[in-house]
């Protein structure tokens, strides 16, 4: 019988038996229920962001409100003017929440309790440019005098470089990117590694091994597994796109920004994915113990951990010294080389080193935690520790 | 015919295997028998590639075994496990698949193994959700499901109650019947005698005895004697008589096949009222003991 067909009934049951349960389902839909939802209200909150409540009270200046929105325009901001009776009135409807601030007399402002710096420099503005105007009509000055005076010609300005209108969705979508991928490898990971587990407690494990060669349960869990950490990130990865679509940025495509990050991410998930589950899987086969179990269950964590730490640092500075090496090296690698990729053009010759490494790292785990798993999968009982596991799989 | 060939193996200080071999022939029911530690599991996992003996194989129909031989096999292991919460209807055609089965034929066996068991209603029941007997035939039927030529199944009788052990040797020997060979391990010597034909005696890892049951009864140096004397405790005089037992209110001795049986006869009336003097040939235990204790 051949060993592709053992395989892949392998991972067919265990990619059917986890996709099926209700504990996966569940996650599945609050993921991505989370991520449509999070969009459409992102996006209202960008596009109307709610304008400025103003009471005014007392005496009002002329042509307050247009000054108003005017200065308020420079911020993208909109204004809305109420007036009330008396102080007393306005002042309830700061403490209230119903107005931002209290315009006394077009000279006092109430606030109730931090001041806004930004409304406080719009309202100044437009009540300094009320004040000049009537200066300026008190001098007696021509209007071409007046329009200098008020309209002074603008400083002269240049950049060094040209500013990348990217950057910022751009490191927005790679710390999505790296949480996603780290999520996700763990998960996946620990699936993997509680698979094994279960099969081992339950003594099943002899059962298939009587018909299946270890070498092919071990890589039919680890692709079964895999395959379903793959759907979900694309069903999650397509939840996003659709997501990102409802923003409009100028100068940005977002959609084409997104999608490249999105197929580092996958592409080093599969990479990172293979490299940890095979860690996993032999980690879970020296325990049968719900006891036992728990003094492993860090264990993974604690691997990925250090990757994304760096990853993070790569969000910051992709070009530095710790993400260059650090999204080269195995087990760093599959978690920062994506997030490096997605920031900044990373040389052709580190992206081939960086996935040389990995694939070499993984090859050698499979021979190693092949080893390990073969030599402790059918030992039930106690934990076995990893030395015996080696040797007596060791022939 | 399944052959374990000279099979040695050590785990450490421990001498697991020492040499054991013996045969199963297609048709026959092989009891496997020894006391707990003798290498009974090691020797049938050594079957399934599960241990690798230090020397030794294991051959079937002359050639070694190979993994597409063994995938005709069945093995029930005697740790038992299955998928707690795959239904149980899934569960037999997985394994039936894992041992070479088409889809509808796995798909088939398991629907017809789950009728013959009772359980036909249950198919969509996970497992974890079944009584602990009928979680043992599921178990069984796992093992069965891929109607092998060659069942190997470590202490199967296990834990059943005495109905269930009727019912377990009924499907053996139908399946014996039928043409599969099986082996089966077991220390209860009492409830398996009457399901062997053949026997295999293990201990320290090397096999003391082998051959068809019955043979071995009638070459026995021993004769199994249960007399009741009414009044008192009644031992014969003869010198190779061995204690071996009470059984309801008589004694159960080994006697010599030599011994004069009407001299013993009159020698117990002598004593007293003999209410009870029956000789017949060695049991099954009677040769286990015999074995081991040489």
């Amino acid at each position: 019988m051949n060993t592709l067909r053992q395989i892949r009934l392998v991972a067919a049951r265990d990619f059917l038996q986890r996709a099926k349960s209700r504990a996966f389902l569940v996650s599945m839909v609050v993921i991505i229920g989370l991520v449509a939802a999070v969009g459409p209200l992102m996006a209202i909150e960008m596009r109307d962001a709610p304008p400025y409540e103003i009471g005014v009270v007392g005496s009002r200046p002329d042509g307050l409100e247009t000054a108003l929105s005017a200065s308020a325009g420079a911020f993208d901001k909109a204004v809305e003017l109420t007036s009330y009776s008396n102080t007393g009135e306005g002042e309830a409807a700061v403490a209230a929440g119903r107005a931002d601030v209290l315009i006394v007399d077009g000279s006092d402002l109430v606030w109730n309790e931090e001041p806004s710096l930004q409304l406080a420099s719009i309202i100044t503005a437009a009540v300094q440019g009320i004040d000049r105007r009537q200066v300026i009509a008190d001098l007696g000055l021509s209007a071409e005098e007046a329009t200098s005076l008020l309209n002074p010609p603008p400083l002269d300005s240049r950049t060094l470089n040209e500013p990348d209108p990217e950057a910022g969705p751009k490191q927005v979508a790679a710390y999505a990117g790296s949480f996603i991928l780290y999520i996700s490898i763990l998960m996946f990971g620990q699936f993997v590694m509680m698979g094994v587990m279960e099969e081992k407690s339950s003594r099943v494990v002899e059962v298939v091994l009587s018909r299946v060669r270890p070498h092919e349960l071990l890589a039919g869990k680890v692709l079964g597994i895999g395959v379903l950490g793959l759907v979900q990130l694309i069903l999650l990865g397509t939840a996003s796109l659709l997501m990102v679509s409802m923003f409009d940025i100028a100068d940005v495509d977002l959609g084409a920004l997104s999608m490249r990050v999105l197929m580092w991410i996958v592409f080093w998930y599969l990479l990172g994915y293979s490299f940890f589950s095979v860690v996993y899987a032999a980690i879970g086969a020296t325990v049968s113990r719900q006891e036992d179990a728990q003094s492993v269950g860090m264990l993974p964590v604690m691997l990925l951990l250090p990757g994304y730490f760096v990853s993070l640092a790569a969000l910051e500075n992709p070009d530095g010294t710790l993400s260059t090496i650090g999204s080269m090296v195995p087990p760093l690698s599959p978690l920062v080389m994506p997030i490096r990729a997605s920031l900044t053009d990373v040389p052709f010759w580190e992206m081939l080193v960086s996935m040389g490494l990995v694939v070499a790292a993984t090859y050698f785990l499979i021979r190693l935690g092949g080893r390990v798993y073969r030599g402790s999968i059918l030992r039930i009982g106690a934990k076995v520790p990893l030395r015996e596991a080696w040797r007596s799989a060791g022939r | 015919m399944l052959s374990l060939v000279g099979l040695h193996k050590r785990f450490g200080d421990v001498v697991a295997l020492d040499g054991a071999g013996f045969d199963v022939a297609p048709g026959r029911i092989v009891g496997f028998l020894g006391p707990n530690g003798a290498g009974k599991t090691t020797a049938m996992r050594c079957v399934f590639g599960l241990v690798d003996p230090d020397t030794g194989s294991v051959t079937w129909n002359g050639r070694p075994v190979d993994h597409a031989d063994r995938l005709t096999f069945g093995y029930m292991p005697e740790e038992r496990g299955l998928y707690p919460k795959m239904k149980i209807g899934e569960q037999l055609a997985y394994f039936g698949r894992l041992s070479g089965l088409s889809r509808s034929d796995a798909a088939a066996e398991s629907a017809a193994w789950l009728h013959q068991l009772g359980l036909a209603d249950r198919s969509l029941s996970k497992l974890e959700e079944l009584s602990h007997g009928n979680q043992q035939r599921v178990q069984l039927a796992a093992s069965l499901v891929h109607r092998p030529k060659m069942a190997v199944l470590d202490e199967p009788f296990a834990g059943l109650d005495p109905l269930g052990v009727e019912a377990m040797a009924d499907i053996l020997r139908r399946l014996a019947d039928s043409g599969m060979g099986v082996v089966f391990s077991s220390h209860q010597l009492d409830l398996v005698e009457d399901v062997c034909e053949d026997v295999v005696i293990i201990d320290h890892g090397r096999v003391m005895v082998s051959g068809v049951l019955e043979t071995l009864k009638s070459r026995s140096e021993y004769l199994h004697l249960e007399v009741t004397v009414n009044g008192h405790e009644w031992k014969p005089q003869s010198a190779g008589a061995q204690f071996i037992g009470n059984a309801r209110g008589g004694n159960r001795y080994l006697i010599d096949r030599q011994t004069d049986l009407a001299q013993l006869l009159e020698q117990a009336q002598a004593d007293g009222t003999v209410t009870k003097f029956s000789v017949e040939p060695p049991r099954l235990s009677d040769i286990f003991r015999e074995t081991v204790r040489r």
